[in-house]
């Protein structure tokens, strides 16, 4: 973003010392992310917004109970995309008695462009953990880094991840031309 | 369509985040506030509230937009109609100068301020006491002209009634909305002047 004050270091500043404006400044600078990523892991858009704003009413709980230190050691974004995802599981539990990994949702998606359509049927082809890395990494442009913390998985396992589900979408992709 | 770019193609398409996400969710914790209008005895007031409590009252005069009343405010706000019942108690307290038992919301103001609207919270109605009185009760008896200058920035005034604190000769001192309003409020709630 262009406006200054939406980098991690003074959103903190400002979680600090006012944590409403601090809180207000976060939700601006991390909200359009949580949405587009939880939009491709739901493939619903009213489910989408929800956990958007219900990954920031957690947070808010949080924050109002975190002092300075811990605000200060916190990295904001694999932060509330630990809550964002944990949001996202607890609704496939509610949505489904089946493990989390079950996460294909037949019959519980919006309509939008084709294009929408097949990314969904594509996605659905990924293993839980290669559509969060995958999604994380390119939808969301979190660093491995991050996506190691965010799913408590080692760097290298990320990037295995991220590798063979980029490979399986490659190939789902390259079977479409074929077929087309 | 190419296979190369799956990295940037797999972030297309995706809906953009509804316009009022940020508001609702600022909303819900309480991080901003609703902002509506309310009558008072003075004239109608805008009147800021969060869900712990009324952050800020400003009267109304003439042409004055929910904008201009923003532009001042310490927190977010969005325009919004007052909640019947919140209406009803806001206005009653307005009437009578009861406002004691009304729930404020002091977030964003610093610790000397609160001490001093605090202070001034526990005037009863009817009654006013000078600055230096406010100054002994936040145990700084030094700090006359600091007081005065945290109740001409009260958020709040008609609710924090800071038109209660007046001059040590009697005389009604100063209003940051003028002499006669503060006459107007204090009459109104039965002070003799």
């Amino acid at each position: 973003m262009s406006d200054d004050t939406t980098d991690e270091p003074s959103i903190k500043r400002e979680l600090r010392s006012d944590l409403d404006r601090g809180f207000s400044k976060l939700v601006r600078a991390y909200q359009p992310g949580i949405h587009a990523g939880a939009y491709r892991l739901t493939r619903n858009a009213d489910e989408a917004a929800d956990i958007a704003q219900e990954t920031f009413v957690r947070a808010y709980g949080a924050l109002s109970t975190y002092d300075r230190e811990r605000i200060d050691a916190m990295r904001l974004a694999s932060w509330l995309w630990t809550i964002a995802l944990n949001e996202c599981r607890n609704r496939w539990r509610r949505q489904s008695p089946q493990a989390v990994a079950e996460v294909d949702l037949p019959g519980h998606v919006d309509p939008e462009p084709a294009d929408g359509d097949a990314w969904r049927r594509r996605l659905a082809e990924l293993t839980d953990t290669q559509r969060t890395a995958v999604v994380l990494r390119y939808v969301v442009d979190l660093s491995v880094n991050d996506i190691a913390e965010v799913t408590e998985r080692p760097e290298a396992t990320v990037r295995s991840d991220i590798a063979r589900g980029l490979d399986r979408l490659r190939r789902t992709i390259a079977a479409e031309e074929q077929r087309a | 369509m190419t296979t190369n770019n799956v990295e940037t193609m797999i972030a297309r398409h995706i809906p953009e985040t509804p316009t009022d996400l940020h508001q609702r969710t600022v909303l819900a914790v309480g991080a901003a506030d609703r902002i509506g209008t309310a009558d008072s005895p003075v004239g109608p007031v805008w009147l800021a509230w969060s869900p712990r409590g009324i952050t800020a009252v400003t009267p109304m005069f003439a042409d004055a937009t929910i904008d201009d009343f923003l532009a001042h405010h310490r927190r977010e706000g969005y325009g919004s109609e007052l909640p019947r019942s919140l209406r009803s108690d806001v206005e009653d307290a307005l009437a009578s100068g009861r406002t004691d038992e009304l729930e404020v919301d002091m977030s964003g103001i610093g610790d000397y301020q609160r001490s001093v609207l605090a202070a001034c919270q526990t005037i009863p109605v009817g009654q006013v006491r000078p600055y230096g009185w406010i100054a002994e009760e936040i145990g700084n008896p030094g700090s006359v002209r600091a007081v005065g200058t945290a109740l001409g920035r009260n958020p709040i005034p008609l609710v924090v009634p800071c038109h209660r604190v007046v001059r040590s000769d009697g005389s009604i001192g100063q209003y940051a909305f003028g002499p006669e309003m503060k006459e107007a409020l204090l009459r109104n709630e039965g002070a003799i002047l």
